[in-house]
């Protein structure tokens, strides 16, 4: 890839993220979503977040492994429980860190 | 900059805005450990991906979206052609719009380069704290000058954190073997930042709808599956939440 290649992509990538981040604030208040609407986009980050979260732990090179000896599933869940019953980050990911590394150790 | 040229003149104003400032400060500072990870995997990931230090510098100061970023990078060093490496960042980054049409009701009445500024700057974690901060708030209370200066200090907290790790990741990249499994870390404290947002049944069900719909979908093209997981999981949570109220016998 050239040097001119490079910075297209760059300024191209600059282009989308304010255009999607932006859209609907610089429209300002000429469109307004329906209460109903703004309500249920309450639930938007959440989703968003699980939904980058699930498949780096269910996928195994592109392919579907819900076995128990995929490490990152069993590892994730492991943090999750921790996250649930603490409240605690830290504790959370040392947890799933650790399982993740027993795991993959064991497994040679 | 003084604290003056940033909070204002007034002493009374100024002291509201810098006590708002760093409210958002320490609401998102648990949050600064999965951003900091995520902008040190992704740092690393840019040279790994063939970019030079001066480049990568470029990408992450100026693109800002680490997720974007990552979708970007294989389709750059296997020499995609332009039109597909920026429509799979925009399909990757169609959640955005979502968050911005949720932040319109709190901004929309501030002058356009300020709102612009305000979306540029509302990443995932940025937009999650501001929303399970005010997003109860009622409509009459949206958009005051305190949720401003909140978001203000959030979005600093994330922007530094991002950043500043991003920029070590580019500078030590050589350094930082793959084995040490940092890009799960990152994936940890995701899990471990968001499991106290599902709150409540509606979100329950929401969450794992978007976590299934993102698993089976993660083979459509232009990494569409992101934006329909988002959009499943809003859809679910809305029909839960309709149905318990149904059930209540409240209208």
């Amino acid at each position: 890839m050239s040097e001119t290649t490079v910075w297209i992509v760059v300024i191209g990538l600059t282009c989308v993220t304010v255009a999607t981040r932006s859209a609907f604030l610089v429209l300002g208040k000429r469109y307004t979503l329906p209460d109903r609407l703004q309500h249920a986009l309450r639930y938007a980050p959440v989703c968003a977040l699980v939904a980058l979260i699930t498949p780096e732990l269910a996928l195994a090179g592109g392919s579907l492994d819900l076995s128990l000896s995929n490490p990152k599933l069993v590892a994730g869940i492991g943090a999750a429980m921790v996250m649930v019953a603490t409240r605690n980050m830290i504790a959370a990911m040392a947890v799933g860190m650790l399982a993740f590394t027993a795991m993959r150790l064991l497994a040679g | 900059m003084t604290p003056e040229r940033v909070f204002g003149r007034d002493a009374a104003v100024a002291r509201r805005r810098r006590a708002a400032f760093m409210r958002g400060l320490q609401a998102v500072a648990p949050a600064l450990i999965p951003t900091g990870a995520w902008g040190l995997v992704t740092g690393v990931a840019m040279l790994q991906a063939g970019l030079t230090t001066v480049q990568a510098l470029g990408m992450t100061l100026l693109v800002y979206a680490g997720s974007a970023q990552l979708a970007a990078l294989p389709l750059l060093a296997g020499s995609a052609p332009l039109s597909v490496i920026l429509l799979t960042a925009a399909v990757v980054n169609l959640r955005f719009v979502i968050f911005s049409a949720a932040l319109q009701p709190y901004f929309g009445h501030f002058p356009v380069m300020r709102r612009a500024l305000i979306g540029y700057f509302a990443t995932d974690v940025g937009f999650a704290m501001f929303l399970s901060r005010y997003g109860d708030a009622p409509p009459a209370e949206r958009g005051g000058e305190g949720q401003l200066w909140f978001f203000v200090g959030m979005a600093s907290g994330i922007w530094f954190a991002w950043q500043s790790m991003s920029v070590l990741g580019i500078v030590l990249a050589a350094q930082v073997p793959g084995t040490w499994g940092l890009d799960f870390a990152a994936i940890l404290g995701l899990i471990a930042m968001t499991i106290p947002m599902i709150a409540g049944r509606p979100a329950v069900v929401g969450a794992v709808t978007a976590g299934i719909v993102a698993v089976l979908a993660a083979g459509l093209p232009l990494k569409l599956g992101l934006a329909a997981a988002v959009v499943g999981g809003i859809a679910a949570a809305m029909a839960t939440e309709l149905l318990l109220e149904r059930r209540r016998g409240t209208p």
